[in-house]
Order: structure tokens, then sequence, then C-alpha cells
């Protein structure tokens, strides 16, 4: 059956593992994985300080930041573009069509995720905790670090929702990486490119990667948990 | 301690009103009142957890007090971690002693949460406890709790007192106020309506409220 062909030939192709295949899996990972941790580790703070603070503002940053949640990819493209592209004011950075100009433009997309998440996460956390927490007479630095730890089986899954939304996005990298072959072609671009080529072989074996590659992050990510279970964390 | 005028307001209703009172140091005393009388909002004054609208308290600074919540508030870690945290200082021997004394040796590197209400119960008195504060605030210790986790917690309570913590808890239990009390407060819609050693509390109170509050409890 022809409509099997693809299928085949995909296969065929991921046994093969072949070198380029395997520049763009590792490309994508790298970049995907650079902007998660990245957003992490500005999201989360924010998210905690969100959470347990009053400050002027704090509204208008947590509407910000919900706003930003449905941005489309192709408009932070589009905008991170603007910013980096040779007459812009990053212009002098000479990223555009570079891995760091894909990772900038899937931090800038993930980072509401991580912040409005978290904050959640952190504000059910509070919640439970400011009691004991004030008695305790935490500082804000210690108060915030204890919430994070407290937090981390919920921050697992954060980062997998940030993970899941970079590595499936296309429109942003293809706009700032340009999707040049041998630098900066990703899954999602080469997908694209390949079915608009009638490579369906290729992009359906990249499809199988990604698929692949979420399997592997929830398994990983099961076993955590259930590690986390084990010594009774999550409940 | 002494509490002058404490009054505590929210969506203008008075919660706490006027509450004027000395809290007798290295003695059990025991706040009495029925549910929402506010029994736990002037806990939570007292310990500094609540800001209110006027009045003064006076007493040892909040880092030698400690307080037990009624609902125990415990953290995702294992009881050994928790109590870790709870109280930093703490040494290696004395908590697993505590931990033996409660019926929790075997459990002390199990996940905190996953061990029962009573036994939650027991390991929040002991991280209050092992940090040997000045004054222990007790929030309904033995609500919901059985016979055996009563008696070990009454029992860590006793010793605590004999040791110098000045303890205040709250009860709905009459036997256990008059096992445990010294002195009797009884509050009633954020009012406090009679202050008296435990004996002469139970055996001859003055006011009609407290007349039949005793009546019921």
């Amino acid at each position: 059956m022809e409509i099997w062909t693809p299928f085949q030939n995909a296969l065929s192709l991921m046994i093969a593992l072949e070198g380029e295949l395997i520049a763009i899996i590792g490309l994508s990972l790298m970049v995907s994985l650079t902007a998660v941790a990245t957003s992490m580790v500005i999201g989360l703070p924010m998210g905690a300080l969100l959470a347990a603070y009053q400050f002027p503002g704090r509204t208008a940053v947590i509407v910000v930041t919900n706003t930003f949640l449905g941005m489309p990819p192709v408009v932070i493209g589009l905008v991170i573009y603007l910013l980096i592209s040779r007459a812009g004011p990053f212009g002098w950075m000479g990223i555009l069509y570079t891995p760091a100009a894909m990772m900038l433009a899937q931090t800038i997309l993930v980072l509401p995720i991580s912040i409005a998440l978290s904050r959640q996460a952190f504000e059910a956390l509070n919640g439970e905790y400011a009691p004991l927490f004030r008695s305790l007479g935490l500082g804000r630095i210690a108060w915030i670090k204890a919430l994070v730890v407290e937090a981390r089986v919920a921050l697992l899954t954060i980062a997998l929702a940030c993970f899941g939304r970079a590595i499936a996005e296309v429109g942003a990298v293809m706009i700032v990486g340009g999707n040049i072959r041998h630098s900066t072609r990703v899954m999602t671009t080469s997908i694209a490119l390949a079915t608009s080529m009638g490579d369906l072989a290729f992009a359906m074996a990249l499809g199988m990667v990604l698929l692949l590659v979420a399997l592997l992050v929830n398994i990983a990510s099961q076993f955590l948990r259930h590690n986390f279970r084990k010594h009774g964390h999550d409940v | 301690m002494t509490v002058q005028g404490l009054t505590l307001i929210r969506n203008g209703v008075r919660l706490l009103d006027d509450i004027s009172t000395t809290i007798r140091s290295g003695r059990i005393t025991v706040l009495l009142g029925h549910n929402g009388a506010g029994k736990t909002l002037f806990l939570s004054c007292l310990h500094g957890l609540i800001g209110y609208e006027a009045g003064r308290i006076e007493g040892p600074p909040r880092a030698s007090q400690k307080m037990v919540f009624q609902k125990p508030i415990i953290l995702r870690r294992s009881a050994r971690h928790h109590l870790e945290f709870i109280c930093p200082d703490i040494d290696r021997k004395l908590l697993e002693e505590l931990m033996g004394r409660a019926g929790l040796a075997e459990r002390i590197d199990a996940p905190a949460r996953a061990l029962s209400g009573g036994e939650q119960q027991k390991l929040a008195l002991i991280g209050a406890i092992a940090a040997k504060p000045d004054i222990l605030f007790l929030d309904e210790p033995t609500s919901h709790l059985d016979f055996e986790a009563t008696e070990f917690i009454e029992a860590m309570i006793t010793e605590a007192h004999a040791n110098g913590t000045s303890i205040m808890l709250t009860t709905h239990n009459r036997a256990q106020a008059e096992r445990l009390g010294e002195d009797i407060l009884l509050l009633d819609r954020g009012e406090l309506i009679e202050v008296a050693p435990a004996d002469q509390f139970f055996h001859s109170p003055k006011h009609p409220i407290a007349r039949q509050y005793l009546a019921h409890l």
C-alpha cells in the first residue's frame, strides 16, 4: 500500500540514523532544553515572588504574563527578528540566523508558561505554608527557597509543559533561525520543508522522532514522579 | 505575656473585641470557647501571625515561641527532614529519641505527609517541643486523635511544662482542660468572658455565659 511507503522509508531512515538526522535532532534538543532551562531559572523566582509578595504593578505583571501565554510563536519570532536584525536595536549582536537567536525566541516563548504555572503552584503552597514559615520567622530568601523545594514536583511538570511547547513550535525558530541546513535546521522546520518538497519519508521520520522524544521525556518524568512518590513528596 | 485592648476586625466584624489579660509565665493556660469564638485568631495574634486593629501584646520574642496548628502543617519531605527544617539545631540523637517515644522510630525516614493524622500531629508537636520554646501555642492539639496519641501528646505537654515552657492551648475537651489546665480563659464571640484558675473556673464560674458553657461542655 502506497500510504505505508513513507512510514517504511522513515523507519529505515531512523534505523540508519543518518548523520544529518542526528544533527537535526541534536540541535532541536539543545535549543529547546536551553530555552526551558533559561526560562525556568528566570521564571521560577518571578513566579514565587508574584505568589508570595504584594508589590506595586504585581497585577499588571500577571495580566501581561497571562496574555503572553497565548502568543503565537510566529509573532514572537517576528518581534525577535525585528529586534536582532541588522537594522534592529540588537543587530550589533549578530545572532540572527544562529542557534542563539532560536534559543532566545524559544525562551521568550516559554517564559510566560514557567512564570504563570509556577505562580499558581507557589500560590497554593504559599497558602498552605505561610503560617508555618511566618511562625518560624523565615526571611524572604529562605521563604522562597523553602517554597521552591516544596514545589519541586509541580516544577517538574512545569518544565515538561515548557519543553512540550518549545520542541513542538515551528514559527519562531523558522523566522529567527532561517532553517539553514547544517546550521539552524531543527526537527519542526525540517518537517515543514521536507513536506513542502515532497520528501514525506524524511518528514515522517522526524515526526516519529519528535513523538519518541516526547515519549522518552514522559517516561523520565514518570520515573522521577514515581521516585518522588516513593519518598512521599507528591501528596 | 500581657494583652491590652486587643481588637481584631475583619469585614466590619469585631472578631476579637477589646481583650485585656495577662498570661502567666510557666503555666498551662487553656483557652476555651465555642467554635467561632475566636480562639485560633487569639492564638494567632499572640504568636504574631496576623495583624490586629487595636491593642498591644507584650511577651517574649517570636523566635522563642512555637505554635502547633490545629491541622498540622507538614512539609513534603521525610519526617526527619521535616523536623530538621522546623528545628535546625536539633540534635540527631534527640530527634531519634523523640521519634522513638512517639512510636515513630521506624517511620523516621518515611514521607512525613504519608503519616496518619495522629502521627503528623505528634511530629508537629515534637518539632515544636524540641526547640525548647519559652511559650508553646497549641491549637486543639488532640482533636480527632485516638486515646494513645492523646496520651502521648498530653505527656509531652506536661513534660515541656515541667521543663519551664509556658503552654497555651485550646480544646473542646473538658476532661483534658481539667487534666492540664492551671489557668482558664473563656472566649465568647470574640469577648473574653472569664479568666480564672482552673479549679475556680470548673467549680464556681462567675459569669452566666461561663456557667452555660460548662453545662454543655
